[in-house]
């Protein structure tokens, strides 16, 4: 009943093509934009900001960036975590080694040097497919890895390969604290999602998409397919190089190459399997999802095993996580592939008729 | 000289537990198009359930069986609940959800069993064999040599099976076109969860030998990202391929290992002014050397080749 | 009522390539009058020797509905002999109305413009797509000469050569496995003939590219549909325009200004080819969704949206009901009709053949072996036993 877009005619082709067409959408993000930048500062708790929201917010830009290659434009990887280490340690040494660097600047370059990166291992895209594909991801996940830990140039030569990051700094203002480190993320975030969005229902999008859904026909109507392809490869690392620069400055503060391993790739897959691929949306759905699961489990399991009167052995809630991870993938594969994004709209499309049932 | 030939059949050897666990893959894609990541998991967790039972005091032979039977268990239960509803999808979407199967086996096996490491006793020693040793003074690990022995008679079962059985060709049909097959009035649910048994078996082998080799822990699960270049090299498709892809893989991973710091430490030390060491590079090897095959040959040795019609 | 004579009403315009027309204020109540008019034009054009692009001024103009038919049909030859395009601008609410009542016509909104500047805009568009005139020489459109295609040791094509005129529809015909989809392929640019040359507005070469022969203005459906399943057909249609669109990523990712003023004024034209072809009811919906039929719609809309020059159609009729056929008919011709578009066209419906087209090639493995206009076709022996059948 209140959600019903009645009475709402677009009678230009500019107010059609809005992100948000239907004003009580529009009324909503707003809202929640607004509590976002100006609510949760001042009611969220340190554990909150800096276990649960920052992390949140800069997996679901790594997310983006996964959903753009593999999502919008259809080429699997595995890599996720190597462009977030480039990304990281990239504006670790640009602070470190060019003095006066501002750190937004350093933040940008480090998505620059992802980008490249990104384009090297796209590369092979232009003759493999599929899964074939994930193998050349693969060589990046494990090679870059080996490389930031086997050169110590990029480690500062420090003893175990692990960094320290810098305080952020931004024109004199210390962000040091969870409240600043949040919205500094928060607005990154919120401003690189909106890009997202627009490149994606542009040409450039389109073409993306077109390349995913039949690449043969996209060449015939004049797309560039290695253009296209590694332009996906080049966005879409760069997102996750601001995402790694963002995971080491604003989140965890001091990391080694071996955190951004093949088990980060899979989270990051997993988050958009289950948010959904090809949806700005789901990248943030899952994005939670995955964030708050494990906290969720670890908060509720105890409780629940008393409630029940089980006895819990040791270590069960690891396992625990994993076996219903798994569950859930396959859960999401069989009975929605398009993720919860999609269940958002069928959710969505089902209030527009309530009460009706059609 | 005799160093080389060490390095280089110690590879051949690792190179053939690698093929072993291929061939599990091949298998599952061979018969339903499937390219199943959770077959590191399958043999984790036959090695783990194997280990298990043997300290609790069976006998080898009857926690092989009892092993067995677990994996057809897993069979059964993974055809009804991931494959049987997933019919006809995607190769991406089934890829994903072994994917997912893969941590549900991975958490399962876990938590049946705990997860220290446990060691592996086969009977056979990890020791080189005499005459070899005492003749040419090339030392080859006796363990080494069994595995080669039987991966060799699996893959000969194997390869007659699909190359002369009723139930072989089905399998092929299978893999070309789900819906195809069924419409021509193949069972696909027992075919594939008598595939899957058979590829349950072939991760209980080879989680026998790896564990026996490597000891049974989590890092066994990360076998199958090792066979995904040996995959590459010989084609998803091809039993043989899976065999020399792995033989190519294991010896030029070793030797790429030892031969490649040994000669390009010490320049590039000097070049760049700082102390290199490139040791620790078969980690990303076996997939560079995949990916610069992908690039020449897209279908790998013995795949089939794919061609888009319009 | 006249109140300058036919002859101040023409005018060239060299450096723009343009001829210019100026019906405003016109009533044209007979026949007589309009061919009057367009014998004046028609013998300017020729005398000038080469083709224009047209700019036709409609404003305030009246045709009466006897004199439609004669109006519609002078123009249309003056199109096909002399125009490389035309644009036009306004026309009167009661002019529309009659050609709307009087000819059946669902929509004639084609290349209509409000103002004289933006029609020259238009032209101006135009002309910078396509190559320019030839000074002399190849006026061919489409010639393939000797076109020979192998897969291994299969031969698909061998020693083809044909030519299509200009703003005709033609077809290839021959039963299945005769080379017919491989031959608007290698014209195309997706296979590359071993032997032989494509001849395409006059430039002469050894093979197409993909990217070139759409750039080139040429535009293909698909035997099995090619259309993108995740895509809305809203945004399969634009994809169709994607060689037009030049703002890079970047000013995309802003979206503000060029890149938003850039996609509306595609949206704009994408939404004529919606009317055109009566789909403005599911722009939204996910193409997997539609029924065969409209599917094929839309690619055949995908292939419009480009603007082409040469349209090829694969098996455009492929599974449809006599209805649906009816229909894609009506839009083939339409299509060659309002916008001059050249079409080729694969087809097995012999009647659909015989009626829209003007010239027909007949393929047999690989081979022609019959080719003219559709009655030489259907009494050539050769193709009877090869194809037709005897009882025909």
């Amino acid at each position: 009943m209140l959600y019903r877009d009645a009475g709402q005619f677009k009678d230009t082709y500019s107010a059609d093509q809005q992100i948000f067409p239907i004003r009580q959408d529009r009324i909503g993000v707003t809202l929640l934009v607004l509590f976002a930048f100006l609510v949760v500062p001042v009611i969220g708790n340190q554990y909150w900001l800096s276990a649960i929201l920052i992390p949140f917010l800069v997996f679901a830009l790594a997310a983006l960036g996964l959903n753009i290659l593999t999502g919008y434009a259809g080429q699997l990887s595995l890599g996720t975590a190597a462009f977030m280490a480039v990304g990281g340690f990239a504006a670790y040494n640009f602070v470190l080694r060019v003095p006066g660097m501002p750190i937004l600047v350093s933040f940008a370059l480090a998505g620059v040097m992802a980008a490249l990166v990104g384009i090297v291992f796209g590369l092979p895209s232009l003759r493999i497919k599929g899964f074939y594909l994930a193998v050349a991801t693969l060589a990046a996940q494990f090679f870059v890895v080996w490389a930031l830990t086997k050169f110590g140039w990029f480690s500062n030569f420090s003893s175990s390969g692990v960094i320290s990051a810098q305080t952020v700094v931004i024109l004199g203002y210390p962000f040091d604290t969870p409240v600043r480190k949040y919205l500094l993320v928060l607005a990154i975030v919120a401003l690189m999602a909106l890009a997202a969005k627009n490149m994606v229902r542009s040409s450039v999008g389109r073409a993306w998409m077109a390349v995913r859904d039949m690449d043969v026909a996209a060449g015939v109507i004049g797309i560039r397919l290695m253009h296209t392809k590694l332009l996906a490869f080049a966005v879409s690392s760069f997102y996750c190089g601001v995402a790694g620069a963002l995971y080491t400055y604003c989140y965890i503060g001091t990391v080694e190459p071996e955190a951004f391993n093949i088990e980060l790739s899979f989270r990051v897959l997993f988050m958009i399997i289950i948010g959904g691929v090809g949806s700005i949306l789901g990248s943030f759905l899952g994005a939670a999802f995955i964030t708050l699961l494990p906290i969720f489990l670890n908060t509720y399991a105890e409780p629940l095993a008393h409630a029940l009167g089980l006895q819990l052995p040791p270590g069960i809630v690891s396992n625990l996580e994993l076996i219903i991870f798994g569950a859930l993938i396959i859960f999401f594969l069989i009975v929605e592939p398009l993720g919860l994004a999609r269940m958002w709209q069928i959710t969505k499309e089902k209030m527009r008729l309530w009460p009706f049932p059609h | 000289m005799q160093f080389f030939f060490e390095v280089l059949i110690g590879g051949l050897l690792a190179g053939v537990m690698y093929s072993l666990v291929a061939l599990g893959f091949v298998l599952i894609y061979k018969a339903s198009g499937v390219f199943n990541f959770a077959q590191g998991a399958m043999v984790f967790f036959a090695a783990l359930t194997f280990v298990s039972l043997v300290e609790r005091g069976f006998s080898i032979w009857v926690a092989f069986l009892i092993t067995f039977a677990a994996m057809v268990v897993i069979a059964i239960a993974t055809e009804r609940v991931v494959l049987r509803p997933l019919v006809n999808q995607a190769q991406i979407t089934l890829f994903m959800a072994t994917i997912g199967l893969t941590f549900v086996l991975e958490g399962l096996s876990q938590l049946f069993w705990g997860s220290q490491p446990h060691g592996l006793e086969l009977g056979i020693e990890d020791m080189p064999l005499e005459w070899l040793s005492a003749n040419t003074g090339i030392n080859v690990s006796q363990f080494d040599l069994f595995a080669a022995l039987v991966a060799g008679i699996l893959v000969a079962g194997l390869a007659l099976f699909f190359q002369k059985t009723r139930i072989g060709r089905a399998l092929r049909a299978v893999a070309d076109d789900h819906q195809a097959a069924l419409a021509v009035g193949i069972p696909l649910q027992q075919i594939w969860a008598i595939v899957w048994t058979v590829a349950g078996f072939v991760a209980l082998v080879s989680g026998l030998l790896w564990g026996a080799r490597n000891g049974v822990q989590f890092a066994l699960t990360f076998t199958a990202l090792k066979a995904l270049p040996v995959l590459i090299l010989g084609g998803f498709e091809s039993v043989a391929g899976a065999i020399i892809g792995g033989l190519i893989i294991g010896a030029s991973e070793k030797l790429a290992e030892i031969y490649i710091p040994q000669f390009l430490n010490a320049p590039l030390s000097e070049a760049w002014g700082v102390s290199v060491n490139l040791a620790g590079l078969e980690i990303w090897f076996p997939y560079a050397l995949a990916l610069a095959f992908l690039l020449i040959r897209p279908e790998g040795l013995f795949g089939e080749k794919h061609i888009d019609r319009v | 009522m006249q109140d300058r004579s036919t002859s101040q009403r023409l005018s060239f315009h060299g450096a723009l390539e343009t001829f210019e027309v100026d019906f405003s204020g016109l009533t044209f109540s007979a026949a007589a009058e309009v061919d009057a008019f367009y014998d004046e034009i028609d013998r300017q054009l020729a005398a000038s020797g080469r083709r224009w692009y047209f700019l036709v001024v409609y404003t305030d103009c009246i045709i009466a509905p006897e004199a439609w038919d004669s109006f519609a049909a002078r123009g249309k030859s003056c199109n096909v002999n002399h125009s490389l395009g035309s644009v036009r601008v306004g026309a009167s609410a009661q002019t529309r109305e009659s050609i709307r009542q009087d000819a059946g016509r669902g929509s004639f909104r084609a290349n209509m413009y409000d103002t004289r500047e933006q029609a020259m805009q238009a032209i101006a568009e135009l002309r910078r797509q396509r190559p320019g005139p030839a000074a002399a020489a190849d006026d061919t459109f489409l010639r393939v000469d000797n076109v020979s295609l192998r897969f291994g040791g299969v031969k698909a094509i061998t020693g083809v050569s044909f030519e299509i005129k200009r703003g005709e529809i033609s077809s290839i015909i021959g039963p299945n496995g005769a080379g017919k989809s491989s031959m608007l392929n290698v014209i195309n640019g997706v296979y590359h003939p071993q032997e032989g040359t494509i001849t395409f507005l006059g430039r002469k070469r050894h093979d197409m590219d993909t990217h070139e022969a759409a750039a080139q203005g040429i535009a293909r459906t698909f035997q099995n549909i090619a259309l993108f399943k995740g895509m809305s057909v809203l945004d399969n249609l634009m994809t169709g325009r994607n060689l037009k669109m030049h703002c890079n990523f970047l000013q995309q990712a802003l979206y503000l200004g060029p890149a938003r003023r850039e996609e509306l004024e595609h949206r704009r034209k994408i939404e004529e080819v919606i009317d055109f072809l009566e789909i403005e009811h599911i722009r939204k919906t996910p193409v997997g969704r539609l029924p065969y039929g409209l599917q094929k719609r839309v690619e055949l809309g995908r292939a419009l949206a480009a603007e082409p020059t040469l349209l090829l159609l694969d098996e455009p009729m492929a599974g449809m009901n006599v209805e649906e056929k009816q229909d894609m008919c009506r839009f083939i011709l339409d299509v060659n009709d309002q916008f001059g578009t050249t079409i080729l066209l694969i087809e097995h419906d012999m009647g659909v053949v015989m009626d829209i087209s003007t010239y027909v090639v007949v393929l047999d493995y690989g081979k022609k072996i019959g080719e003219g206009t559709p009655d030489d076709v259907r009494s050539d022996p050769v193709v009877i036993s090869a194809y037709l059948g005897a009882t025909h």
